[in-house]
């Protein structure tokens, strides 16, 4: 979450203010214990694996205390070490030790519930299913969230992309050695491997060139110069539209234009699939884009430009090394809001034939089975959190390489 | 004159909500998707229509209610000064939140909350907290420091001083962040007919599914003929709490 805020990452490299710390030790103080006393309430009080007759049925609540035994009592007593360390001494190198502390309390929870499924599954039909349940979603949430906060009081660089990359190969480790195959999560995905890395595939081509098209369009808009309002307008009107209506209209405008001119298609251009789809997210991520680029070129202040011409820098000139330099945070700002609506807006591509992670939750919504539903899900939050973080980082830096 | 002018937006928005509005009744689609080269289908009726406009309206109110509470509140939270180290989680948690998208909120709270409305709520929530948060607190930081200080040495208490000085001084910049999530739960509400909630969005997604142009465009229209209107209304409020 660091990059989020502006002044909130990498603060390790100066001395703190006195009265930030202070806040970080009151914050530590209350929300260290909290969120531990909520992670073990969640960890005990609910059920953390559901057991059902088959994919579509309703579970039976499985708890931890019967099912996962040892694992969870050494995660929850991780956690509580965890806690404990931060609470009396909130320092830098004690929030390092208190992540190494929740990665292995998430490693040690994820291996126990693989074989807590495994243990309720043996002797029962194949078609029976242990799901994830709402306890087991709420500590992995929270373990994510006391990471995160770790690993940004730690500000190390890179510690967080590493932790991720290591948890990321654990996972893909615990994987091929088959200790989470009795999920049914694990279930659904080996079933459906080919066509996950397509989907993936897919959506990060429909995004990417949703992104690339809106790009060159909002540079064009913005040369427009007479026109401003016009656009402004127009671009906030296709806001209001609702997303599935405009590629309905496109699909309906498409083959309209088929219709007309038949040498279209053979350029590969058809009126559903991916053409439509790329066409209506771009329209979306125009007004984003048009209004970063606007400030962006509008963020020198006068007298700045008054020096540049004064030097006898050209327009080209000025333009590549005082406007774009600094506007530079606010264009990659645009971009970062943009990239995550596109990741967001392509799962509705799914809906005129252009595939993508959508296919794959809409087919779980249609056959009401949830493990499906996450199987689509869980790599788009994973994709636009990614976005948002990353370009969120680059906003920062881009940000304090300017003041 | 000068409270007419400041309603001018206003009136500008409600006309193209008007318009958008008109091209919701059968006739007019019909003849627009004619004119698109699409076969002669059937078109909704306009009771059916306004009763799916109904529905509409009173998911996006009533996400716009719990958005604006929940927003509103963490915004007044973000900005206390014993909250300080807590803002940038508050902050990162919305913005979190904002990035998924909404039809995947929809598709994960189907199993748990069923069909129809509360997954639809849920998203309208996910989706509009952020926005309405960050202008809540901005607004409030934007409170001169010198009028918060005035109403200290006069003797007011912290709550007294939020709710004489600090919120009446930023509620246009309040109203503004809820004319912004009042739009965008409107637009939005339509992607609640995926899980089975009656919006205007029916409509598209079964024209979509029957390749039927006509209701598709009246659900269209219709949704962006709210939103305008809507976006009208907190335009005549905003022009109303300025003055």
């Amino acid at each position: 979450m660091s990059g989020l805020v502006p002044g909130s990452a990498g603060e390790g490299s100066t001395a703190p203010p006195p009265s930030r710390l202070r806040a970080v030790r009151r914050t530590a103080r209350v929300g260290a214990p909290l969120g531990a006393g909520l992670l073990l309430a969640a960890l005990y009080g609910l059920p953390v694996l559901a057991l059902a007759k088959n994919r579509l049925a309703l579970g039976e609540p499985v708890f931890a205390a019967t099912a996962l035994g040892p694992e969870a009592h050494s995660a929850a007593a991780l956690v509580v070490a965890a806690a404990l360390i931060v609470r009396a001494h909130p320092s830098r190198r004690v929030a390092l030790a208190a992540a190494a502390l929740l990665a292995t309390a998430l490693v040690v929870l994820v291996v126990g519930l693989g074989g807590a499924a495994a243990d309720l599954l043996a002797g029962r039909p194949p078609a029976a299913r242990a799901s994830l349940a709402s306890g087991a979603w709420t500590v992995l949430a929270l373990l994510g969230a006391g990471l995160a906060l770790s690993v940004r009081r730690a500000a190390l660089p890179g510690l967080g992309a590493a932790l991720c990359a290591a948890l990321a190969v654990l996972m893909v480790v615990a994987w091929r050695q088959g200790i989470l195959d009795a999920l049914s999560l694990a279930v659904e995905l080996r079933a459906r491997r080919g066509v996950m890395a397509a989907a993936i595939g897919e959506h990060l081509v429909l995004a990417a060139g949703a992104l690339l098209l809106a790009s060159v369009g909002a540079v064009l808009l913005s040369l427009w110069r007479r026109g401003q309002g016009l656009v402004g307008g127009g671009l906030s009107a296709v806001q209001v539209v609702p997303a599935v209506a405009l590629l309905g209209a496109l699909v309906a405008l498409l083959s309209g234009l088929l219709r007309a001119l038949p040498a279209l298609r053979d350029l590969g251009i058809g009126a559903l699939g991916i053409a439509p789809a790329i066409l209506g997210v771009a329209a979306y991520l125009l007004l984003p884009l048009w209004r970063g680029l606007n400030r962006a070129l509008q963020a020198p202040d006068p007298a700045t430009l008054d020096a540049a011409a004064g030097l006898g820098l050209t327009r080209a000139q000025t333009l590549l090394r005082v406007r774009l330099p600094v506007g530079a945070p606010t264009l990659i700002g645009a971009l970062r809001v943009a990239s995550v609506q596109s990741i967001g807006l392509a799962t509705l591509g799914a809906l005129i034939g252009a595939g993508g992670l959508g296919r794959i939750v809409f087919d779980g919504m249609a056959q009401f089975a949830p493990d499906l539903i996450l199987l689509g899900a869980i790599p788009i939050v994973a994709l636009s959190l990614t976005a948002e973080l990353a370009l969120g980082r680059a906003e920062t830096a881009a940000r304090r390489r300017r003041g | 004159m000068s409270r007419l002018r400041s309603l001018r937006p206003a009136l500008g928005a409600a006309a193209s909500g008007l318009a958008l509005g008109a091209l919701c009744h059968p006739a007019l689609a019909s003849a627009l998707a004619a004119l698109l080269g699409e076969a002669p289908r059937r078109a909704l009726s306009l009771p059916h229509l306004g009763a799916l406009a109904l529905n509409h309206l009173a998911l996006a109110a009533a996400g716009l209610a719990l958005t604006a509470g929940l927003g509103v509140g963490l915004g007044i939270l973000a900005t206390r000064e014993a909250a300080a180290p807590w803002r940038g989680g508050i902050d990162g948690l919305a913005a979190a939140a904002q990035a998924v998208p909404p039809v995947v909120v929809v598709a994960l709270a189907l199993p748990v909350l069923g069909f129809g409305g509360p997954p639809t709520l849920l998203a309208l929530v996910f989706y509009g907290l952020m926005p309405v948060l960050r202008g809540t607190a901005s607004a409030i930081e934007a409170v001169p420091p010198e009028a918060r200080e005035a109403a200290r040495a006069l003797g007011l208490t912290r709550g007294q001083v939020l709710a004489r000085v600090e919120i009446p001084l930023a509620a246009p910049g309040i109203v503004e962040a809820l004319r912004t999530a009042l739009v965008l739960a409107v637009a939005t509400a339509a992607v609640g007919a995926l899980a089975g909630a009656s919006t205007l969005g029916t409509p598209v997604v079964a024209g979509l599914q029957n390749q039927n142009m006509v209701p598709m465009l009246q659900g269209t229209a219709g949704t962006a003929s709210l939103a305008f209107l809507c976006d009208a209304a907190m335009l005549a409020a905003a022009a109303l709490v300025r003055r």
